[in-house]
């Protein structure tokens, strides 16, 4: 029976114009939200290759051009990236908010990295149409539009009442009318995902967790219409009252929850850092050697016997004054690093009260997109910039004879990895 | 004498402060037509929604087949056919489509010989079957509702100003299925204004005026109940 129910339910929905107008445009726009996250990775995958390309040739240009190890040091970029997951075209998150790729140097590190501040992202998330938004913002307004009136329309008709009294269950109208639609819905919402998600490799488990959240989450969302709409009121009044619940969890409470936060929580910017940084690194420069070498061997201990100056430029006091820059940025910058975090983590609570952000969250997290991913890129960039002090300064400072070839023992960078 | 398939007992039914049904009483055995004729807010459509589950009486029992149907519900879905006043079918679907529809949602299972045949016992023009229903007159979709009701193949049917809409050819063809129902053992309720019609076919006639049974009329072993008489007791009840 329950078959025949269903096949009937969905061939009646289907021949709905409205219902059938509604599921198509779901279906447009979850296409294009696949397609602009899949060209958008595909355009950060480029501009990566190409960076590596044009990165490894001007090293080796400087490497060429230069005859000292400060000065291959000075001169030498090096690439950093965070690159894009399997999962990143589904949920682009704060990858465009956080930086995901450097091109950092031998000088003091923290300055480059905090060129630009970030606040909550997933909190102002109004932005790029990813799958993740259409699932998360959107497709609640499609359930609200299919479901808000289910019984209305039918009482306004005057069907209602046959309605109920022909159904052989109670079971076999509204729940599977209802959960029809859903169905539907979710059908054509998830398909260009997981076209998109097999076009990018992504890990089944993966591809079944997303799928797994967004029923979940749509099934919510369904509930409550679902709830709403067996009240005794006109579709209009219904679906103004969903509309503005949808608006109060989807926006309201986000931007709200987003100025309480940036109130409550007072911390350096990341401009604060680099002008600390800066102002460290200029102001030695006017400083007495052993000031900066007894800084930087706080620090160094292992150099301390090398800190004599016999000229008056020498590259090692140039880089130990970078060396302090960071030491004395480092403060502001652990105490940013920690404001950060306990933002996510109080963003995190108010999502709880906004399920769009909930969502967004758990895709952007699992997609590695988030700020928890920016901050891990970043202790990258910080690791390796370490491997390239550690590789410099027995160079510096013992000043060994320059050979070329030493610099095949320079680190180089090692982008994260993911899982296929 | 069989056991009543259809019985009020001391029905009383209000919605607020106000009272809709006052002690209403009546049976209909298998085989019998019983109208209930009343003026406008005379409580003839409560008195078929009590009996349909859809409203609760504060006082009495409605009893289909012996069993109250605020206690087995599910005895109105099994053995009752319903056709509201004005219905409105789906229409996006046309007639075939409908009935379709209507009939699995009750569980049924039809043969298109039997849609058809009864398309055509309701004298719906076949050219019109597969038209969506949203361009038929009043009339049609009455007549596509009616044909559902007799394809559910249901003993009891309530019926709520079934002739509202129909031409007169119509409301006699309408009449005919009626009695004929009947002689096949259906025990019919239907609400209605329309007095000729109701002595026509029903076995008896209930008045009912503010919510209350004032009157019953009994068609006599080989004849209709006497329209006159009833078109009095009803009109001196609205002077």
């Amino acid at each position: 029976m329950i078959w025949r129910d269903i096949w009937r339910e969905g061939y009646f929905l289907l021949r709905k114009k409205s219902v059938l107008l509604l599921l198509l445009s779901a279906l447009g726009l979850s296409v294009f939200s696949v397609w602009t996250g899949s060209q958008e990775v595909a355009a950060q995958q480029a501009t990566i290759a190409r960076l590596l390309e044009a990165d490894a040739l001007d090293r080796a240009d400087v490497l060429q051009q230069q005859n000292d190890y400060g000065g291959v040091a000075y001169y030498s970029f090096h690439l950093t990236y965070a690159p894009p997951s399997p999962l990143a075209f589904a949920a682009l998150g704060a990858r465009d908010v956080y930086p995901w790729k450097h091109r950092i140097r031998m000088l003091a590190l923290e300055g480059q990295i905090y060129e630009s501040d970030t606040g909550n992202p997933e909190l102002a998330q109004a932005g790029r149409i990813d799958f993740a938004f259409v699932i998360s913002v959107l497709a609640p307004v499609f359930i609200i539009l299919l479901l808000h009136d289910l019984r209305a329309s039918e009482r306004a008709a005057g069907r209602d009442d046959l309605l109920n009294v022909t159904a052989h269950s109670r079971r076999a109208l509204w729940p599977l009318r209802a959960g029809i639609i859903v169905a539907l819905l979710s059908g054509v919402l998830l398909l260009p995902f997981w076209f998109g998600a097999f076009a990018h490799s992504v890990p089944c488990w993966q591809v079944a967790t997303v799928t797994l959240v967004c029923i979940c989450y749509m099934a919510l969302i369904a509930l409550l219409c679902y709830w709403v709409s067996g009240w005794l009121y006109p579709a209009p009044v219904l679906a103004s009252m969903l509309l503005g619940i949808w608006l109060l969890t989807t926006y309201i409470i986000p931007a709200l929850g987003n100025e309480a936060i940036e109130h409550s929580i007072d911390g350096p910017l990341g401009g604060d850092i680099l002008m600390v940084q800066r102002e460290a690194v200029n102001g030695a420069w006017e400083l007495p050697y052993s000031h900066t070498m007894d800084e930087f061997v706080k620090t160094h201990p292992k150099w301390a016997d090398y800190t004599e100056m016999s000229a008056l430029f020498e590259w090692k006091w140039y880089f130990a004054f970078h060396q302090v820059g960071d030491q004395v940025a480092a403060p502001l910058s652990k105490r940013y690093r920690e404001v950060g975090k306990k933002k996510y983590q109080m963003a995190g609570v108010v999502a709880w009260l906004s399920p769009a952000t909930l969502l967004q969250r758990t895709l952007t997290r699992l997609a590695q997109t988030d700020a928890i991913a920016a901050r891990e890129y970043e202790q990258q960039v910080r690791d390796f910039h370490e491997q390239l002090r550690h590789f410099y300064y027995p160079l510096l400072f013992t000043s060994p004879p320059f050979h070329r070839d030493v610099f095949k023992a320079r680190p180089t960078f090692e982008p994260i990895e993911y899982t296929k | 004498m069989t056991d009543p398939v259809i019985s009020a007992d001391a029905l009383h039914v209000s919605v607020g402060n106000k009272t809709i049904l006052k002690n209403v009483s009546f049976t209909a055995r298998r085989g019998e037509v019983l109208a209930l004729l009343g003026g406008n807010g005379a409580g003839k459509s409560t008195t078929i929604k009590t009996f349909l589950g859809l409203m609760t009486p504060s006082a009495g029992t409605a009893n289909l087949l012996g069993q109250n149907v605020q206690l087995q519900p599910d005895i109105v879905r099994q053995k009752v056919a319903y056709l509201p006043e004005s219905v409105m079918l789906y229409g996006h679907l046309n007639a075939v489509e409908n009935i379709r529809y209507f009939l699995s949602l009750a569980g049924k299972e039809k043969t298109d010989d039997d849609i058809a045949l009864a398309l055509k016992k309701v004298a719906l023009q076949p050219h019109a079957w597969q038209t969506r229903l949203q361009s038929y007159s009043k009339g049609m979709r009455q007549k596509t509702a009616i044909a559902l009701a007799l394809l559910r193949d249901a003993p009891i049917l309530f019926l709520d100003e079934p002739t509202s809409g129909l031409d007169p050819v119509a409301i006699d063809e309408f009449n005919g299925l009626i009695s004929q129902l009947a002689s096949q053992g259906a025990t019919i309720l239907m609400v209605t204004h329309d007095i000729y019609g109701a002595c026509h076919v029903a076995n008896r006639i209930g008045l009912l005026r503010h919510g209350e049974l004032v009157g019953m009329f009994d068609a006599p072993q080989d004849g209709n109940i006497d329209a006159e008489v009833v078109h009095q007791a009803f009109t001196q009840g609205l002077k």
